[in-house]
């Protein structure tokens, strides 16, 4: 009789779940957590904190870009070296442009090249030494937060150009900044990139059976190396949007970024294992986690709670979602 | 060492609806080898899994020494003194050879795990087959880094270490040089006298006829009979393993026209298994591949679609090719179903308009086309009856024969001219059976190179007008016409041709 009931409570679920994709539960629950937090502490839920909350989760959700492709890419796919190389972007366009408005879109290409060649080494050693991810990715963070620390000694020399904060950071249409702008843009691209194309559709593939995806004519390797290379150079990037927001730039700027990175798409149901997912399910992961970050912010939680609430929300959700062993089958 | 004898009476073992064994019997004595025999699917894997206690029976009785006996575990059957070496194998490769032959039953000194008893012990099985491996293969030697048959040979030592009272041999040979084999058998002789009961299963007659006391051979999921090895011929006992000969009804394949273009020519196909392959199919050809399982056919079928490393001629639609990626095979117009359609086939948790159009998304353009990819993937299964609530459907809500219909319309888009079938219809129900024979028949009819390895050799007799049997990663024999019998297909496939 309990064997009983507990299948069919377990069907109900399952059936919630099937009707909900992830990343409209993780939007529901970002606008859900956002009135609660006017409820709790008077004066969250307006216009302008909103504002800001979409400001600072696009710069997270822009980061998490190229972690999305990754982790859809199974076998293990994960991108450790997102924080170093949001560092690397924006000291290369700090130092670059040294403030000089015109050279914004020169540094953008080198910044953009170098992410990219640095995602293709990660990606060599994944798809060709066959490494696994979180070792060849975690090396490679070291290697650029290295380089980093030799050629700059510790000292930063170089200016943001003022165009970038205006363009990105403040108020561009009526309230909203450039940066959501872009983030939109980026969505869209990213929709029709994972869709529309045949990398799209074999990244699916190879993230769920690299076996299956060779024998139908995938170019297994490719793809990996080509998903790595495209994590690097979106989350350079990122950095060079980040600078438009900070102003400055700091050694570890990236790395908080990293974790947060991984968070936002798991919470918006992209499968760690692989071959299931989107980057619409990061976006509405990434508004989560910042809705959370800005209302512990207001309640003036302690750091310490900040942290234990922040993990069993991600817990809870991922017990919500959580199919991945029977994906695995 | 007390008498042993161990009775399997009417055991019946179902899969689902399949039944893998209806009626298996087996009498083992100590003292004495008996040869388990029959073709494929006879259901000789499933008898020797009871025997272990790798699989519970539905019904029927197991009787040890008189008592009656249920093995609810292989551990359990170990301790009942039963013990097996199987053909796939079952070590561990980061582990050394002492740590394979004593998992799970470590010498103990103390309490505590020995490694020099381990050693010890494991140098003392060694000697057994002394001289007849490589120097490296120590006790302290990794299992990966052993050949082939230097694992074999491993495994019947670790078989051995649980000092059984009953051995059973899965194929054991399969992978040992004759010395190996020969010293084998001494060592079985030697057990026997001893009284330790032997039971091998083996696909050679020759072997059988050495070494073997009596046969007891299985057809179809049924015992039809035992014989004493001295009393009894190779033909006698091929016999038995197939139906009354010439009982079955077959439509008789027409013969391929002789003016139709070749479109796939092979000479010495090379890979780690194939030891040279030659063949040729023509255009409106249906050419069956045959012969016991794991004689290479997957192989040749993967080294032909590039998906695997080979040396050799391959002459594909007039030209000499060499596929280095299944995509430059897709690129000639080859298409191959590949064995196992949940881990090469499909994506399982993909809907099956994505399964159908995953090799053909390159020709729908940037951005795709998403709604005439939609409309062509709609057509085939609606062409191959496909039962399914819609074409977003994930493909792990179908039934085998859909799930495989999937497969094979994702190749039927691309229209190949050759297309490789590697065991089509395993697994799946006589009615989707019976669609993809009429399938077949159409392709071929329409023109389309079809090369078609199955482990049914009914299939093969009902749909082919010649068929190409393997043996040891060689054609062995080829039969057509009047030659092309099941009692033909059978003896050629034990290495016996007649």
């Amino acid at each position: 009789m309990t064997a009983l009931t507990n299948k069919d409570s377990r069907s109900t679920l399952k059936r919630i779940q099937s009707r909900l994709p992830p990343p409209l539960v993780a939007l529901i629950l970002a606008v859900l957590l956002f009135l609660i937090g006017g409820l709790l502490a008077p004066g969250f839920a307006n216009v302008n904190q909103a504002v800001n909350i979409v400001r600072l989760a696009a710069f997270l959700g822009i980061i998490a870009a190229g972690q999305t492709l990754v982790i859809i890419s199974g076998g293990e796919g994960i991108d450790l070296s997102v924080g170093a190389l949001v560092t690397l972007g924006a000291i290369l366009t700090y130092r670059i442009t040294d403030g000089d408005e015109a050279l914004i879109l020169p540094a953008l290409g080198v910044i953009l090249l170098v992410g990219l060649l640095i995602g293709l080494l990660n990606g060599i050693g994944v798809a060709l030494l066959r490494m696994p991810p979180l070792v060849i990715t975690l090396g490679m963070a070291g290697v650029v937060t290295g380089l980093i620390y030799f050629v700059t000694r510790g000292q930063l020399i170089g200016d943001t150009p003022p165009a970038m904060g205006t363009l990105l950071s403040s108020a561009l249409i009526g309230p909203i900044p450039g940066v959501v702008i872009l983030w939109l843009l980026l969505g869209a691209g990213m929709w029709l990139l994972l869709e529309r194309t045949q990398y799209g559709k074999q990244l699916f593939a190879v993230g769920i059976n690299r076996t299956a995806a060779r024998l139908s004519g995938v170019r297994v390797n490719l793809v990996v190396m080509l998903t790595y290379g495209l994590s690097g150079m979106l989350a350079a990037f990122g950095g060079f949007v980040l600078l438009g927001f900070t102003q400055t730039v700091f050694l570890n700027l990236g790395q908080p970024f990293l974790f947060p990175s991984i968070a936002a798409v798991v919470v918006g149901g992209t499968v760690l294992a692989g071959g299931k997912g989107s980057y619409w399910g990061t976006i509405a992961g990434a508004l989560v986690l910042q809705v959370i970050n800005s209302l512990l912010l207001a309640l003036r939680v302690e750091e310490a709670f900040q942290l234990i609430i922040l993990g069993v929300i991600l817990l809870v959700l991922l017990t919500m979602y959580g199919r991945q062993r029977s994906v695995r089958q | 060492m007390t008498s042993f004898r161990l009775t399997v009476e009417k055991a019946v073992k179902t899969y689902g609806g399949v039944t893998a064994l209806a009626d298996g019997n087996l009498d083992v004595q100590a003292g004495t080898v008996t040869a388990l025999l029959g073709a494929n699917g006879s259901g000789k894997s499933t008898l020797s899994k009871i025997l272990t206690g790798v699989v519970s029976p539905n019904s029927g009785s197991i009787t040890l020494n008189g008592a009656p006996m249920r093995f609810a575990s292989p551990q359990a059957a170990r301790q009942a003194g039963i013990s097996a070496v199987y053909q796939e194998l079952s070590l561990i490769p980061d582990l050394t050879v002492a740590e394979n032959i004593w998992l799970a039953h470590e010498p103990l000194k103390n309490g505590f795990v020995s490694r020099t008893l381990m050693r010890q012990r494991t140098q003392s099985l060694l000697d057994l087959f002394a001289g007849l491996y490589n120097r490296h293969l120590t006790p302290d030697a990794l299992i990966t880094d052993l050949t082939p048959d230097e694992r074999q040979l491993v495994e019947i030592l670790k078989a051995l270490s649980f000092d059984p009272r009953l051995i059973i041999l899965d194929e054991a040979t399969a992978s040992l040089d004759g010395q190996q084999v020969n010293r084998l058998f001494e060592l079985v002789t030697q057990w026997k006298a001893n009284g330790m009961a032997i039971v091998m299963v083996s696909h050679r007659m020759e072997e059988i006829f050495r070494i073997a006391d009596k046969a007891s051979v299985l057809r179809n999921g049924r015992t039809v009979g035992e014989r004493v090895i001295a009393e009894t011929s190779e033909r006698e006992l091929v016999e038995l393993m197939i139906e009354g000969a010439g009982a079955l009804h077959r439509e008789r394949a027409p013969l391929v026209d002789p003016a139709n273009p070749v479109r796939l020519e092979v000479r010495g196909l090379k890979t780690s298994v194939l030891h040279g392959v030659d063949l040729t199919v023509r255009d409106g050809e249906l050419l069956g591949l045959g012969g016991l399982q794991g004689q290479g056919q997957s192989d040749l079928l993967m080294a032909l679609f590039g998906a695997i490393r080979s040396t050799g001629q391959m002459i594909v639609s007039g030209e000499a090719r060499h596929f280095r990626h299944p995509r430059q095979a897709m690129a000639a117009d080859v298409a191959l179903v590949p064995g196992d359609r949940g881990s090469e086939g499909l994506l399982l948790i993909r809907s099956i308009f994505e399964n159908l159009i995953l090799p053909s998304w390159g020709s729908y353009g940037t951005p795709i086309r998403v709604a005439r990819a939609r409309e062509k993937g709609a057509v085939i299964a609606e062409e191959l009856k496909m039962v399914m609530s819609s074409l977003d459907a994930p493909v792990n809500s179908l039934s085998g024969g859909n799930a495989q219909k999937v497969v094979i319309g994702k190749w039927l888009l691309r229209a190949p001219k050759l297309l490789l079938l590697n065991d089509p219809t395993k697994g799946i129900d006589v009615g989707a059976k019976a669609e993809f024979y009429s399938l077949l028949r159409q392709l071929r009819d329409r023109g389309t190179a079809i090369l078609f390895y199955s482990s049914d050799d009914d299939e093969l007799l009902g749909l082919c007008n010649r068929v190409l049997v393997m043996h040891d990663g060689r054609v062995s024999t080829e039969l057509f016409g009047d030659r092309l019998t099941h009692e033909q297909l059978v003896s050629a496939s034990m290495g016996t041709p007649s």
